[in-house]
């Protein structure tokens, strides 16, 4: 157990300081190595969980005075967090969500009702009496108490949101139906599984090349009983006449309501579309991020190009460019439902979403 | 000393056109408020009532001036403005003492709305991008002075858009601040969108579908972006957010389409061709405001929050 007296005489709460920062240490470089193109070490559930805790840990060990230092070492933190991976848009996500919670916290103990009037709105300008900005210097004796609360509410709200999701599958699948998916989702993957207890169906699974996650899916829902066919991407448009819903995962939903999912996703939209399929999407609230599918730069990963031609092939290697991306862009018109722990929500009410989860003074941390 | 007189009719057009004379560069609603702004200062009306009453003929008179959206809608948001304003003080003299703060407090914000929008649209413009503008628009002038100051390197199509060549105004200023630009003609639409990558445009009012009235043509390049794939940004200021909800052409309201000379004396409007169109939510892919980038559905969500 911990060691009360230090060979160097240091206090115990120096200790407690040096274990926060070996464990964020340990995090980040946990999410530099999560690079490789099966995907990160953990699920971005457990991504987000970590990173709560983390933030937790912070408020309550961090020194600060006021709401204003304590958003300073929050958004420090979390660019260091996302600068390690900043394809793990989770980890931003939560540091928005702490952030907007330290907010409310704020408002809610200056006794005003400003959760309301957060945004930037028409009304805000008409009304408002003056250039004041809130610059949260008040100090507050319970807000450390608060905060921490808040923050215990989000870890108990993130351990519930596979199965939130799940609960919700015996109203969308039915008896006799075919369910298309691609690659390997968790959500997906218990979603379907809870469904499988009372309603019998098909699910084809696209294996989704190079990395072939989908067969680790099938050999998942053929133990919990359920019919399961994989097939190679080439044939998700052959085979989607056939299917009469596609449900599928997604690394991060953008704030038009697009994707950002594993490759191979944007093939299958269009293939439903074309076929007038449903297009359903399960994804937990705090895969939502406030960026926007521009930045070319930051959006794709491209991992090692052995997977789509093996080193092995030497002579053609000095010939030909391989890339090998591992995200693909859906846009919004192709989606019909996003299924979160919230509920089912069309992909044009994302912003509204947004607007309840993230403060727009965040959005570049 | 005297107080200055109530504004009479000429003396509320001859301020409106001075402020639009004295700084080109003011949107015609922002001209519009601070002639309102000056009215109210100078009304001696003696119940909230009243005010209303006379700051609405204050509106019709400048509409007969300058007939486009953009001032109606400057005009109506004043008028909620006052509404909401008289609403938490029921005092005459000290209402008014508050509004007058609070509209220049107001003017103040708005003076930044461009800023703030081309803030937001600069990361939509890639290095090597080509874009694509219809007629003259400030906001988007604005937009593409800020990302040339960014040091990105594009080039601009503006259409001609006849029938006041306005386009060419746009390629002028664009010429002087060193952005290669094509003057097109509005037919070849079409023909140019293969090339470009984005395509950039203003308004002259956003309704409450989140659809866009702008001048005549900007229809046309929507559908053909659609067609083609390309994004269609448009980019405009908040207070440009008015509530009309038009479900087609036919729709618009006369007298938005047509000048204000040519409502006053033509009698046989058919004859007529109209200065804008309007432009349906789904052909829009995104829009950069002041109060963020907002998706077609939130604006409608932005007009609630202030109109009721």
């Amino acid at each position: 157990m911990g060691q009360l007296v230090n060979s160097d005489n240091r206090m115990p709460g120096a200790d407690k300081e040096a274990d926060l920062t070996e464990r964020i240490e340990a995090f980040l470089a946990d999410l530099k190595r999560g690079g490789c193109g099966t995907g990160p070490i953990r699920g971005s559930g457990e991504t987000a969980r970590e990173t709560t805790a983390l933030l937790r840990k912070v408020t309550a060990q961090a020194r600060w005075s006021s709401a204003g230092d304590l958003m300073e070492i929050i958004r420090k933190e979390g660019r260091r967090m996302t600068a390690a991976q900043p394809s793990e848009t989770t980890v931003g996500n939560m540091v928005l969500r702490v952030l907007k919670i330290i907010r409310e916290e704020y408002a809610r103990s200056r006794g005003s009702s400003e959760e309301t009037d957060q945004q930037e709105s028409l009304h805000k300008l008409l009304t408002s009496g003056g250039l004041s900005e809130e610059n949260f210097r008040q100090h507050f004796v319970h807000l450390k108490a608060n905060v921490i609360e808040a923050i215990n509410e989000l870890l108990t709200e993130l351990d519930g949101t596979t199965d939130n999701i799940a609960m919700q599958a015996l109203e969308h699948i039915h008896s006799n139906e075919v369910i298309m998916t691609v690659g390997r989702s968790r959500t997906v993957e218990a979603f379907l599984k809870d469904a499988a207890r009372k309603r019998k169906f098909h699910v084809i699974v696209a294996e989704c090349a190079p990395f072939c996650q989908g067969h680790e899916m099938a050999t998942n829902l053929s133990k919990a009983s359920i019919e399961t066919t994989v097939i190679a991407d080439a044939a998700i448009f052959a085979v989607m006449s056939r299917v009469n819903k596609v449900i599928i995962g997604t690394q991060t939903v953008l704030a038009n309501g697009g994707l950002r999912a594993v490759n191979g996703t944007h093939t299958v939209a269009l293939a439903a579309r074309h076929h007038s399929t449903p297009l359903i999407v399960c994804a937990p609230m705090f895969k939502l991020s406030p960026q926007f599918p521009n930045e070319e730069d930051t959006f794709h990963k491209f991992v090692s190009p052995h997977e789509v031609l093996p080193f092995t092939e030497g002579e053609i290697l000095s010939k030909v460019n391989v890339h090998c991306p591992v995200f693909d862009y859906v846009p919004p018109e192709l989606i019909t439902l996003f299924i979160s722990n919230i509920g089912g929500n069309a992909p044009s009410y994302i912003y509204r979403l947004m607007s309840e989860l993230y403060h727009p003074e965040d959005h570049d941390l | 000393m005297q107080q200055p007189s109530k504004m009479n009719e000429e003396e509320l057009v001859e301020y409106f056109r001075t402020q639009m004379r004295t700084d080109p560069d003011m949107a015609s609603a922002v001209a519009a408020i601070r002639t309102l702004l000056e009215f109210l200062r100078r009304d001696k009306g003696e119940t909230i009532l009243g005010l209303r009453e006379s700051l609405k003929w204050a509106t019709d008179c400048l509409t007969e001036v300058d007939s486009s959206v953009a001032v109606s809608s400057g005009g109506e948001l004043f008028l909620r403005f006052i509404s909401l304003t008289s609403l938490e003080h029921q005092d005459l003299s000290r209402c008014k003492k508050v509004m007058e703060e609070r509209g220049e407090l107001f003017l103040e914000k708005i003076s930044l709305s461009r800023t703030k929008v081309a803030k937001l649209c600069h990361t939509f413009i890639k290095d090597g991008a080509k874009i694509l503008t219809h007629s003259s628009s400030r906001v988007v002038l604005r937009v593409l002075e800020k990302a040339a100051a960014e040091k990105k390197r594009f080039t601009v199509y503006v259409t001609e858009s006849q029938p006041d060549t306005a386009g060419k105004q746009m390629a002028d200023a664009l010429r002087r601040i060193n952005v290669p630009v094509t003057v097109v003609l509005d037919a070849a639409v079409g023909y140019v969108l293969e090339k470009v990558d984005l395509v950039i445009v203003g308004a002259e009012g956003v309704v409450e579908s989140g659809g866009i009235i702008n001048k005549i043509g900007t229809y046309q390049m929507a559908v053909c972006s659609k067609a083609h794939n390309k994004p269609f940004y448009v980019v405009a200021e908040s207070f440009k957010f008015v509530r009309l909800y038009p479900l087609n052409q036919q729709d618009v309201p006369d007298r938005f389409k047509y000048k204000a000379d040519t409502l006053r004396t033509v009698s046989d409007l058919s004859d007529e061709h109209p200065m804008i169109d309007y432009t349906p939510p789904s052909l829009i892919t995104l829009l950069f405001t002041d109060l963020g980038v907002l998706t077609p559905s939130a604006v409608s969500d932005e007009l609630i929050k202030l109109y009721l």
